[in-house]
C-alpha cells in the first residue's frame, strides 16, 4: 500500500517505523528537513519537504498514487485541510486525521464527506486515557483490549500461585466456571508463546491472554491469581493533556483522585474542570510531597507527564513509598524496554503501542475493524469481518476446525450481531460474522489477511 | 448477456497509462461515465475500491475484473482497457495484470447481474481471445474482437 504521512514528530515517526516494515510504500512530508534527514538515515522510505496542505507537496509526494493519507501534524488545521485537498485533488480513497481540540471533536458534523472528508480521526491522547483507565478498571491485569465496540475484552493476565487455575489443565476451567464461557487465546512462558490446547497446564508466572464477555473477565481473572483489591485511590503525576482527561473519567467513575502539576497556571486550568478532585502544585518526584499527601495509601500512582525521565523516577519513587500499583508513561521504545525488563515499576505505558493498533486496521487488506498490538508489537489481536460464502470465502460456510488458520493463530470468539459466540471446533463461521484472532507472531499477519480475502466472484 | 450491451466503443482503450492500482481504478472510473453521462464517477471509484479492499479482483493470465455496485444504476455497464505497463494486481496467480475489464451494476443487482461476471471470466479464461487483444492495433478492434 502506498502511504503518505504527515508530519515527523512522535506520532507519525512511531507510526513510519511500524508501517515501513510490511512490505508498504512510504512517503514523509515534513517542514522540517532535519527530521526528515533524522528519519531517512534509520528507515526505508521517501521524504519531501513542505507544507503537507499544499497541493504542490503532496503532488511532489505522489498523492495521485496514493491509497491512504496520515495526517498527524501537530496542528488539527493542517491535518483538516490536508485531508480535503486530499479528496477533492487526488481522490484519496483513505484519510485518516489526527484531531486533538475537543472544539472540533464535539461537532463529529464537520468530518463528513461535504465538509471535512475524513475517514477515520484519531486522538492518541484519548486512546492513552482509555488504555490507563482501563488498567485502572482492572489492577489485576496487564493489559485489556476492546473488540466489537467493548462487548468482548481481550486481557492479559500473569499466573500467581494461590489461581486456582493454576498448576492444572485448561480443561479445568469449565469445572471451575460451568456458566462462564471464555477461551485461552495463549501463554507466555518466558518469553515463549504456547498454544493453549486442553491438556496445556497453567503455570505460576505464565503470562496468559484470554477472550471473555466483558462481564466475565473478572471471574475468569480470579481462576489465575488472587485479585487485588478494587481501585479506591489513584495518584496522578501532571495534568497535561492525559493526565486531565484521565483525572475527569476516573472523576466520574467515582475514583478518589489526586493530581501533581508543577506548573501553577497548568495545575488552576485542571482543577477548574474538576469538582471533587485534588489538585497539588508541585514535583512528582519531591519525596516529601509524596509522602504528606500519603501515596503509600494509593491503589494506582501513574506518571503521566511528557518527560520520559520525571515519569520514570517519579514512579519508582512512588514504588518505594509504598505505592500499590505504579505505572509511567514512556515515549522512548528503549525505555519502555528497560523498564519492563528491571520490574521496578508494574506497567509502562506506551502510547506508541497504543496508538498504532487503531491505524494498523486500516493498513490491513481484508475487511478489518480492529487491531491491537500486543507483547510491544510481536503479537497481534484482530477483529476481522467474514465476507462471502462457501465458494467466495476461505472462512464463511466452514467449521473452526475446517479453516486453516497459519501457524500460531487461533479464533478466540466470534460476535454474530449481538450475540458473543466463544469458539469452539464445530462452530460454523457465518458472512458477516466478526471473527476475533491471536496472532503469536506477527509475520504471519499477511497469511491472515489473505485467509480473509474474498475470491474474485464475490460481488 | 451479450458483451455490446455492456460496453461502447467509448468506454474501450488500447493503451491506459496507470502507475498504481488506485490510479488505474480512478481512470476505469472515467472510462466508464463515457456515453453514459448518469453514471456518477466518484461514486464509481468508491464502489470499485472497497470491493478491491475485500480481495482482489485479478483472476489470473493478467485479467483483472474490478467490480461493484452502484446506487442510481439502472443496467450494468462496462469498460475494458489494455494498460500500457503490466502491473502487481496481487492476483490469484501472482501474475501481473495486463487488462482490466471493470463491471459495475444496479444496488441490488439480481442473479442476471451476478452472472456477468462469470461470463466475463469464461471469455478471458481463453488464451486466443486474450491474445488478440493483446494485438489489437486500436480500441476498434478491441471492441470487435470483444463483441464478435
Amino acid at each position: 500500500m502506498k502511504i503518505i504521512i504527515l508530519g515527523a514528530g512522535q506520532v507519525g515517526t512511531s507510526v513510519a517505523v511500524n508501517l515501513v516494515t510490511e512490505a508498504n510504500d512510504i512517503t514523509v512530508i515534513d517542514t522540517d528537513p532535519k527530521r526528515l534527514d533524522e528519519l531517512q538515515d534509520r528507515l526505508d522510505l521517501r521524504t519531501v519537504q513542505g507544507s503537507g496542505s499544499h497541493p504542490e507537496t503532496l503532488q511532489a509526494a505522489g498523492a495521485e498514487d496514493t491509497d491512504m493519507i496520515l495526517a498527524v501534524t501537530n496542528s488539527d488545521e493542517t491535518n483538516m485541510v490536508a485531508c480535503q485537498v486530499a479528496y477533492t485533488l487526488f481522490h484519496t480513497p483513505t484519510k485518516i486525521a489526527r484531531i486533538r481540540a475537543v472544539e472540533y471533536l464535539s461537532h463529529p458534523e464537520i468530518f463528513t464527506q461535504e465538509a471535512f472528508p475524513i475517514d477515520v480521526i484519531i486522538s492518541p491522547e484519548q486512546i492513552v486515557t482509555d488504555h490507563v483507565q482501563r488498567l485502572i478498571e482492572y489492577p489485576t491485569a496487564l493489559q485489556v483490549v476492546d473488540f466489537a465496540g467493548g462487548q468482548v475484552q481481550l486481557v492479559a493476565v500473569r499466573a500467581y500461585y494461590g489461581g486456582p487455575l493454576v498448576g492444572h489443565e485448561l480443561r479445568a476451567l469449565r469445572d471451575h466456571l460451568p456458566n462462564i464461557e471464555t477461551r485461552v487465546a495463549a501463554i507466555y512462558r518466558q518469553d515463549r508463546a504456547i498454544i493453549p490446547e486442553g491438556d496445556t497446564v497453567i503455570e505460576a508466572d505464565d503470562e496468559v491472554f484470554f477472550i471473555a464477555a466483558q462481564k466475565h473477565i473478572r471471574a475468569v481473572m480470579s481462576e489465575l491469581r488472587k485479585l487485588d483489591k478494587p481501585v479506591k485511590r489513584v495518584m496522578l503525576a501532571g495534568g497535561g493533556n492525559i493526565g486531565r482527561r484521565l483525572a475527569i473519567a476516573l472523576e466520574n467513575s467515582n475514583y478518589s483522585t489526586k493530581i501533581i502539576e508543577h506548573n501553577p497556571e497548568r495545575a488552576q486550568e485542571v482543577a477548574d474542570a474538576l469538582h471533587k478532585s485534588v489538585v497539588l502544585v508541585g514535583d512528582a518526584a519531591d519525596e516529601e510531597l509524596l509522602i504528606r499527601e500519603s501515596v503509600e495509601d494509593s491503589d494506582v500512582f501513574c506518571a503521566l507527564t511528557n518527560d520520559d525521565e520525571a515519569n520514570i523516577l517519579s514512579a519508582m519513587l512512588a514504588k518505594r513509598l509504598g505505592a500499590r500499583k505504579v505505572m509511567a508513561l514512556i515515549n522512548r521504545a528503549a525505555y519502555v524496554d528497560l523498564v519492563q525488563s528491571t520490574g521496578d515499576i508494574d506497567i509502562a505505558i506506551s502510547p506508541q503501542q497504543a496508538t498504532i493498533g487503531s491505524l494498523l486496521a486500516h493498513v490491513r487488506r481484508g475487511d478489518v475493524v480492529a487491531v491491537h498490538a500486543l507483547r510491544r508489537g510481536a503479537a497481534e489481536a484482530i477483529e476481522a469481518v467474514a465476507h462471502g460464502d462457501a465458494s467466495t470465502s476461505r472462512v464463511v460456510g466452514r467449521a473452526i476446525e475446517a479453516i486453516k488458520l497459519p501457524p500460531g493463530t487461533t479464533i478466540g470468539a466470534i460476535v454474530r450481531g449481538k450475540d458473543v459466540l466463544m469458539a469452539h471446533h464445530d462452530t460454523v463461521i457465518e458472512a458477516d460474522d466478526h471473527i476475533i484472532l491471536f496472532v503469536v507472531d506477527k509475520k504471519r499477519i499477511p497469511e491472515v489477511e489473505k485467509l480473509f480475502q474474498v475470491a474474485y466472484s464475490f460481488f | 448477456m451479450q458483451i455490446n450491451e455492456l460496453i461502447s466503443p467509448k468506454r474501450i482503450t488500447h493503451a491506459m497509462p496507470a502507475t498504481s492500482k488506485k490510479r488505474l481504478l480512478e481512470k476505469i472510473s472515467a472510462l466508464l461515465h463515457e456515453d453514459e453521462p448518469e453514471l456518477d464517477e466518484t461514486a464509481a471509484f468508491q464502489s470499485l475500491i472497497e470491493r478491491e479492499r475485500l480481495g482482489s479482483t485479478g483472476i489470473g493470465n493478467g485479467v483483472a475484473l474490478p467490480h461493484g455496485r452502484l446506487k442510481g444504476l439502472t443496467k450494468a455497464v462496462g469498460a475494458f482497457a489494455i494498460l500500457e505497463q503490466e502491473m502487481d494486481y496481487d492476483a490469484v496467480d501472482r501474475k501481473p495484470v495486463k487488462m482490466v475489464f471493470a463491471l459495475l451494476v444496479p444496488e441490488n443487482a439480481d442473479e442476471e447481474h451476478l452472472k456477468i461476471l462469470a461470463q466475463l471470466a469464461g471469455i478471458f479464461s481463453k488464451q486466443e481471445m486474450r491474445e488478440k487483444l493483446l494485438h489489437a492495433r486500436n480500441d476498434k478492434e478491441i471492441y470487435d474482437c470483444l463483441t464478435g
